[in-house]
C-alpha cells in the first residue's frame, strides 16, 4: 500500500532525527516518540490530508526538543558552548583587524555578526561531531573537513558574487554531497570516509566540466583551490578510512559525554 | 516515588495540558496528544518533540509516572501521581483566583 510505504520513509528519517537526542532521553523515549509520529502519519493518511506537512512541522517541532534537550542534559555542553564562543570571538578577530588595516576591506558591521555566527555554529559541528570517536585521525579528519567545507562554500560564495557566473553555484553541490553522506554514516568512521572520498571526487567533477567564465588569472587560482580541495577531501578520507582501521569497532560511536 | 524537585508554580501551558488530560485517566503519547488537543478546542497541537520533553521534566518532577500498562510494547502509558495530581489542583486554584480578580475588576471597570 502507498501511503504505508510512504510512513514508513517518513518513520525512519524520523527516527535518524530522533538518534540527534541525547543518549539516556533517546533510550527512554526515541521508540514512543516514533511511535507517535507514526500514529499521526496513520491519522493524516485516515482524513485524506498530506504526509509532508505534517512531516516538515514534526521535525521542525523536533528539531527544537533535540537543541533543548542537548542544552539541558548535557552537562559539559556550557562549558563547550562557552570555549567555542570565545574561540569564534577569537577567530572573528582576525577580519575585523584586517579590515582596520586593509584599505578595501569595507565590511559591515552585520556581515562581522554573520562570520561570527558561522564561526560559532563550525565550532559547535566540530565539538559535538568528533567527540564520538576517541581516535587522533577521527577528530582530524572531522577538523579538516569542516573546515575545507567551510573554506569552500565561502569561497565559491564570494567567487559566484564576483564574476556573476551561475554555473559556479554547481560546487554547492560537494556540500551537499558531504551533508546527505555523513547523514546516511550516521558519523561513522567508515561511512564518512567513502564520504569525503565521494566530495573529492565530486569537486574533481565540477572543476573538469564546468566552465569557470573566469578571466585567466582567476581561472588558475580557482584551478590551484580545486587541485587544493580534492586532495584535502581525499586526506580526510584517508584519515577516517585510518580511524575505522585502528578503532576497536571500526562502527563504534561513543556515547556523548 | 519521591518527587525530585518541586512543581515550578505557576505550571508552564505544555505541563498544565498534559497533566489535565492524564487527569482522566492514563494514556500513551499520541492519546495525550489527542486529549489536548480536544481540551483546547484545537487551540494548542503539541508536537512529540514538546509532549516527550515535557513528560521527562515532569518525570523528573515526579508528576507523572509510567504506568505499567502493556497493551503494545511500542507505546508507554503515562500516569498522574500524588504530586502530579496535587500540582494540578494548586494550578487550577491559582487559576480560579486570577479570574476572580479579574472578574472583579472587570465588573467594577464597567
Amino acid at each position: 500500500m502507498p501511503s504505508e510505504t510512504a510512513i514508513r520513509r517518513y518513520r525512519a528519517l524520523y527516527s535518524l532525527l530522533l538518534r540527534l537526542y541525547p543518549r539516556r532521553f533517546r533510550e527512554r523515549f526515541a521508540a514512543p516518540m516514533a511511535q507517535t509520529f507514526h500514529d499521526l502519519c496513520r491519522e493524516r493518511i485516515a482524513t485524506n490530508r498530506s504526509l509532508l506537512s505534517l512531516a516538515l512541522w514534526a521535525f521542525i517541532e523536533t528539531s527544537g526538543g533535540v537543541f533543548m534537550e542537548n542544552i539541558m542534559h548535557g552537562a559539559q555542553m556550557p562549558k563547550t558552548m562557552l570555549r567555542v564562543a570565545l574561540g569564534a570571538l577569537a577567530a572573528v578577530m582576525v577580519p575585523l583587524v584586517a579590515s582596520r588595516l586593509i584599505p578595501d576591506w569595507n565590511w559591515p558591521p552585520q556581515a562581522f555578526v554573520v562570520v561570527y555566527f558561522l564561526f560559532f555554529a563550525l565550532g559547535m559541528a566540530y565539538a559535538l561531531i568528533a567527540r564520538r570517536m576517541g581516535t587522533w585521525s577521527y577528530k582530524a579528519a572531522v577538523g579538516l573537513a569542516l573546515a575545507a567545507s567551510f573554506a569552500l562554500g565561502w569561497g565559491n560564495m564570494v567567487h559566484v558574487a564576483d564574476s556573476g557566473n551561475p554555473a559556479n553555484l554547481w560546487y554547492y553541490s560537494v556540500l551537499v554531497v558531504g551533508i546527505i553522506g555523513a547523514a546516511i554514516a550516521r558519523l561513522r568512521a567508515r561511512g564518512l570516509a567513502i564520504t569525503l572520498f565521494a566530495m573529492a571526487a565530486t569537486l574533481a567533477l565540477i572543476a573538469l566540466c564546468v566552465p569557470t567564465g573566469a578571466p585567466p588569472e582567476l581561472a588558475r587560482n580557482m584551478t590551484i583551490g580545486n587541485i587544493a580541495g580534492v586532495v584535502i577531501f581525499t586526506a580526510c578520507g584517508l584519515l577516517f578510512r585510518h580511524a575505522s582501521q585502528v578503532g576497536a569497532n571500526p562502527n563504534e560511536i561513543l556515547p556523548p559525554a | 516515588m519521591a518527587a525530585k524537585t518541586a512543581a515550578p508554580t505557576p505550571l508552564t501551558p505544555a505541563v498544565l495540558h498534559i497533566l489535565l488530560a492524564l487527569s482522566t485517566g492514563e494514556r500513551h503519547g499520541y492519546a495525550i496528544m489527542k486529549q489536548v488537543e480536544a481540551d483546547s478546542q484545537g487551540k494548542v497541537r503539541m508536537g512529540p518533540g514538546t509532549l516527550y520533553g515535557s513528560i521527562n521534566r515532569m518525570a523528573q518532577a515526579g508528576l507523572v509516572r509510567e504506568s505499567g500498562k502493556t497493551d503494545d510494547e511500542r507505546r508507554i502509558y503515562y500516569k498522574l501521581t500524588g504530586a502530579g495530581r496535587a500540582a494540578l489542583d494548586a494550578e487550577l486554584t491559582r487559576y480560579r483566583g486570577v479570574v476572580a480578580v479579574a472578574e472583579g475588576r472587570f465588573a467594577y471597570a464597567e
